[in-house]
């Protein structure tokens, strides 16, 4: 149903110098965009070899899923393997050098992010960017030593999000390299967490980060092109 | 309701007192408006690279959209009216894999073909880098407005007008554009030395310039946001409140779907209009403005 609206609007009067005042008014009338429409043939033909070409990369195979990857709390098999990809690809195409003051003690993503299972089967390109549609970029954050307190709060009053690296065993981050203390600790995340999203405010206590220049995406395509048969691991990971 | 019969109503109502006499009378008596007195203002903001309709399986808007469609859409208006103004309020890009595929490329060749006049940038088109739109914009042949990026240091510098003045018949249409804070929003190595300028400030020197320019009417584009939670935060409410001379300011980025335009009162206690029609190109947002000569000062009028 279109709604008509009017509305009058007054331009300034006196103020337009050199031209006419004018009464205006305005009338609404938004155009809904339907499959009433006709499509347009020459239109469509400026689309198609791209459509073509779009759906021809989609539709590649990239590797196998021996089972069917789900997302869940406080542990599931999808949340392993995205973190995996992340936490993993991220380390070793890092330029940087690897220097024991920046290896990334764990990556934390969200479940929220995770758009869609990866089913058993082929794994096309496709069913990656459903996974993964936004474009998130993997981000290196340095975290002061102090704030693993708040990240095991929030996992555990989220009931658990999707880790790499470290495991949370009741009050306590397990990092996998050194456990002595230091006074800051590198997390791979996305920049839309590091960025506030998810209300993961511990972020805001970073002491510096990191771009990688790499989509999340493009991370995990990479990933279940290595693996060939996707790694399936539902290993539990937080223990609350 | 069509406009005719509004207006015979609301002379009813009104006694024509409150408004201006000469403005319904001549509808009351059912002579038709010339195309001529008419400037059309077509608009979409935050199509986010949707070519394709959405799937007939889609959630939430199951078959809605698509490019194709939206030209037959504008090609219908322009077939009926003569002085039609086709814009977008930015966020053109990213939301599909087209972007990821084809940097942006398609979705600037479509909004040629499509006949846009004008768009603003939106945060999302600074994803490909700046060096990415601008290859894409090599296949533009509109402008893009931005009043409040200063892209003097940056690959951009020159290839966006800070206001364009479009003559359409009789009329002069003035437009300019407001981009959305980049910091924080944006990876900063997208942005690079972009420089970020007080929309407000912007806004107020361009309209007072498109004014002097003897504009009838002035757009303002806007990637700002509708409104927000925190209510100081920068948006088309706080934009419109704080400005003078805007007409309409056709917002995006909080991707609102608007029953239809807002009023606002700007800084001289004038109305100004703000709209906004969701986003992936699910609605094409039509305001007709109609121009009479006028004699003496009238207050708004809006009704449905």
């Amino acid at each position: 149903m279109i709604r008509n609206v009017i509305i009058a609007l007054i331009l300034g009067a006196g103020l337009w110098a050199c031209s006419d005042v004018y009464t205006i008014s305005a009338e609404y009338e938004p155009i809904v965009i339907t499959d009433d429409i006709s499509s347009n043939a020459s239109i469509d033909s400026m689309i198609s070899p791209y459509q073509r070409q779009l759906s021809a990369t989609m539709d590649e195979v990239i590797a196998y899923a021996p089972n069917d990857f789900t997302k869940g709390r406080p542990n599931a098999s999808l949340n392993n393997w995205a973190t995996d990809a992340v936490f993993y690809n991220s380390i070793f195409t890092s330029t940087d050098s690897l220097d024991l003051e920046k290896v990334p003690m764990m990556c934390l993503l969200n479940v929220g992010g995770l758009r869609n299972p990866i089913n058993k089967g082929d794994v096309t390109v496709g069913d990656i960017f459903k996974l993964m549609p936004f474009d998130n970029e993997v981000v290196w954050v340095e975290m002061p030593w102090d704030t693993q307190d708040e990240i095991i709060d929030y996992l555990k009053k989220k009931g658990g999000e999707p880790i790499a690296g470290a495991v949370l065993d009741g009050d306590t981050l397990l990092f996998p390299t050194p456990a002595e203390k230091m006074d800051t600790y590198w997390v791979l995340t996305s920049d839309y967490l590091m960025n506030g999203g998810d209300k993961m405010d511990f972020f805001e206590k970073k002491v510096s980060y990191q771009y990688t220049n790499r989509l999340m995406r493009d991370v995990m395509l990479d990933a279940a092109k290595k693996q060939d048969t996707l790694v399936f691991d539902h290993e539990p990971r937080i223990t609350l | 309701m069509n406009r005719r019969d509004f207006l015979r109503n609301t002379a009813l109502i009104t006694g024509g007192s409150m408004i201006a006499p000469s403005l319904f009378a001549k509808d009351a008596l059912g002579s038709k408006s010339a195309l001529t007195d008419k400037v059309t203002i077509l608009h979409t903001n935050d199509t986010h690279s949707n070519i394709d309709p959405f799937p007939d399986n889609h959630a939430k808007y199951p078959g809605r959209g698509g490019v194709s469609r939206r030209f037959e859409a504008i090609e219908a208006v322009r077939a009926s009216e003569e002085n039609v103004l086709l814009l977008d309020a930015g966020d053109i890009f990213q939301g599909t894999p087209y972007f990821n595929m084809f940097g942006g490329v398609l979705e600037m060749k479509l909004m040629t073909q499509l006949g846009y006049d004008a768009a603003t940038m939106g945060n999302h088109d600074f994803d490909g880098g700046m060096d990415g739109f601008k290859s894409a914009k090599e296949y533009a042949d509109f402008p893009f407005i931005c009043s409040n990026y200063d892209f003097s240091n940056t690959e951009l510098d020159g290839l966006t007008e800070p206001y364009t003045i479009f003559k359409k018949g009789k009329y002069k249409v003035g437009v300019f554009g407001v981009g959305v804070e980049l910091d924080g929003l944006v990876p900063d190595n997208k942005y690079g030395e972009t420089q970020y300028l007080d929309p407000v400030e912007m806004a107020t020197n361009y309209a007072a310039k498109l004014k002097e320019e003897g504009c009838d009417l002035i757009i303002c584009l806007s990637h700002l946001g509708y409104t927000y939670e925190d209510k100081e935060r920068m948006s088309d409410v706080n934009l419109a409140r704080k400005t003078k001379d805007i007409h309409l300011i056709i917002g995006g980025h909080t991707h609102t779907f608007l029953d239809k335009p807002v009023e606002e009162k700007n800084a001289d206690g004038k109305t100004v209009l703000i709209n906004q029609v969701g986003w992936a190109g699910i609605n094409l947002g039509r305001i007709d403005f109609y121009f009479e000569k006028a004699e003496f000062k009238q207050d708004i009028i809006l009704i449905e």
